[in-house]
């Protein structure tokens, strides 16, 4: 079977794993928003907690890809959780750091300005400040992103939904003539999905950053 | 009797203005350091006035302003603004009150210059049409064309278009007291020129009480209706009239910061308006005769006649040998000079001078606002205002050691 063949036979199990991978990596992302903004924030207001965040962000990310995911079977059994708990944890050091650095690029002039407008420290971070660090902050949700599309590949070992399933599959049906169609199906599928996310990202951009600072 | 009158003259500030910002004491001691930034400062400004402090940096100017709208509390002292006391008050309550200007504008970037102007109404959470309305009115009154720059950004700007939507932004909620850090500093000085030129004249406008931190002696002599000359630690080393520091400076250390030339700064005081011009110069028609052209030269004790055209605006500056030269046939409005040194009578004196150094002949040409001729101003007329303005002093100050020799005998 050649892998034309096997795209035009597979095309609708590839588009399901494909949604199921990238509702895999929306929800980690939105758990790593969650967390990882606010952390930033802090990192970037609190001189003492700066260090502290940082690291432990980025010991996440030197922690091998298999042993994290493993590291939470115990706690949360096989297949989607321990895959997102983990994940989540992998998105969080680029957004945690742009966050923290976007916030320390914007003008000290305009934060005095903004202050000695009368504006409050809330008023300050939502008006002025994340406004003008968010597109440094976009780049870093990008960048995890791209990371955890590639990463939600394996979760398929723990038992995880995704376009992993399918490259493992062929993995391990070595020696079959079809066995490389799955992988590089799988790989494809992943390809196209990092893809579409990227072209998704050039649009948030343009929407939602201001046209004086672009 | 006199004595009075010229005292009340040369000092009216002082009488019956109303005290707008009272400093009492004010002092900040920053952890860790063995001096005061700002020691016991005290200062009193009265309503409608530009005070301005000047001194070296690293004095304290900045950091006095900023202890007045509290970006830095101070750490002992008062604040009064009208009366009432805002040392304690809340603070961005207090500064939604106080118009603030820096330096470097500190425009938001991401709003336009509608969403800048607007920012402080919006805090006080005025309704969307008032705010539309009092950004366009303030707009108009900096200068700038609403239509056209209401949707930009501050990056679509020049330097001194963002100086001026950040005084149209401290402006916004007619707050009665403004802090300007240095806000022409970081513009060329052409530009510059213009703007303070501008700003003086919104300020009889708007009639706000002002202070004003800048370390350019010159910038303060002329945008001042007060001036407080500080050293270390933003002590006071005279607190006075533009006039009075330039005529009477406390000590060296006034001295020395005003510099050489203070008769030279002394001309950025007085306007072409108010002094006598020379208004014997002999003007004839650009179309007239040569012939009555001639004999008005040489009626007067001028070597130079001016023609003026139509409108009577001047045209060109002509001698005897410029006007034997039309004799020969050439066109009397292509011979002579043409003139160059031109000022209204709003301009100061320095520039005048400055005008009459770079022109061709010497003197300045006054017209009025539609480019009239008016009179002239010549080296002579300059050097006799130097002269009468340094007497005039002297007298005023030997006037006040005599005033003061008589009520200490009453009291004895």
């Amino acid at each position: 079977m050649t892998f034309t063949e096997y795209l035009t036979r597979n095309y609708d199990n590839l588009l399901e794993l494909g949604l199921e991978h990238l509702n895999l990596v929306l929800i980690s992302m939105g758990i790593a928003l969650v967390v990882g903004l606010p952390l930033g924030i802090v990192a970037h207001r609190n001189k003492l907690l700066r260090n502290p965040i940082l690291s432990t962000a980025g010991f996440f990310l030197t922690l091998p890809s298999l042993a994290l995911f493993a590291i939470f079977i115990p706690v949360f059994g096989i297949g989607a959780p321990p895959a997102v708990a983990a994940l989540s944890l992998y998105a969080l050091l680029p957004i945690v750091s742009n966050t923290a650095t976007g916030l320390a690029s914007v003008s000290p002039a305009v934060v005095k300005a903004s202050q000695g407008m009368g504006m409050t420290g809330y008023q300050r971070l939502l008006r002025v400040e994340l406004p003008l660090a968010w597109p440094v902050i976009l780049t870093g949700i990008r960048v995890s992103t791209q990371v955890v599309v590639g990463i939600a590949a394996i979760a398929a070992l723990v038992g995880g939904p995704g376009l992993g399933t399918e490259i493992f599959r062929g993995l391990r049906s070595q020696g079959n003539a079809s066995a490389p169609n799955l992988v590089y199906g799988g790989t494809l599928g992943v390809i196209v999905l990092a893809l579409l996310l990227d072209a998704a990202f050039v649009l948030i951009r343009r929407l939602t950053i201001s046209r004086g600072i672009r | 009797m006199t004595t009075t009158d010229t005292l009340t003259q040369a000092d009216p500030a002082r009488s019956g203005a109303k005290p707008m910002i009272e400093l009492v004491g004010l002092t900040k001691r920053f952890p860790g350091t063995a001096e005061a930034a700002v020691d016991g400062l005290t200062l009193t400004v009265d309503e409608g006035e530009i005070t301005v402090l000047v001194g070296p940096s690293g004095c304290g100017k900045t950091t006095s302003m900023e202890l007045i709208n509290r970006l830095i509390e101070p750490t002992s002292g008062r604040i009064l603004i009208d009366g009432k006391d805002m040392t304690h008050t809340n603070p961005d309550e207090l500064r939604r009150h106080i118009g603030y200007v820096i330096q470097e504008t500190g425009l938001l970037p991401h709003r336009t210059i509608a969403q800048n102007v607007g920012t402080v109404p919006k805090l006080l959470g005025w309704d969307k049409a008032r705010i539309a309305a009092r950004v366009d009115e303030l707009l108009e009154m900096v200068g700038m064309d609403p239509a056209t720059y209401r949707g930009r950004y501050p990056k679509e700007l020049s330097g001194g278009q963002r100086q001026r939507v950040g005084v149209a932004r401290a402006l916004a909620a007619d707050p009665p007291v403004m802090l300007m850090d240095e806000p022409f500093g970081a513009i060329d000085p052409i530009t510059r020129e213009r703007l303070q030129n501008e700003f003086l004249r919104l300020q009889q406008q708007v009639r706000k009480t002002i202070i004003f931190v800048t370390h350019d002696i010159d910038e303060a002599l002329k945008m001042g209706d007060r001036i407080a000359v500080l050293r270390n630690q933003s002590h006071i080393a005279q607190y006075d009239t533009p006039e009075n520091l330039l005529t009477s400076p406390a000590d060296d250390y006034v001295s020395d910061f005003i510099g050489t030339g203070a008769s030279l700064k002394r001309l950025n005081l007085s306007r072409v308006r108010d002094i006598e011009m020379a208004t014997d110069a002999p003007t004839a028609s650009v179309s007239a005769p040569v012939a009555e052209v001639r004999a008005a030269l040489l009626a007067s004790s001028w070597t130079s006649l001016l023609l003026l055209d139509a409108a009577g605006r001047p045209a060109r500056w002509v001698t005897s040998r410029d006007l034997a030269r039309a004799d020969q046939g050439a066109v009397l409005a292509e011979v002579g000079l043409p003139v160059e040194a031109i000022v209204e009578p709003h301009a100061t004196l320095a520039d005048a001078l400055d005008e009459l150094i770079a022109s061709n002949v010497g003197c300045t040409v006054v017209v009025d606002g539609s480019g009239a001729y008016q009179g002239i101003v010549d080296l002579e007329t300059i050097m006799t205002v130097v002269r009468t303005v340094r007497d005039e002093y002297e007298r005023f100050h030997l006037a006040q050691k005599l005033a003061q020799q008589p009520a200490d005998g009453q009291a004895r």
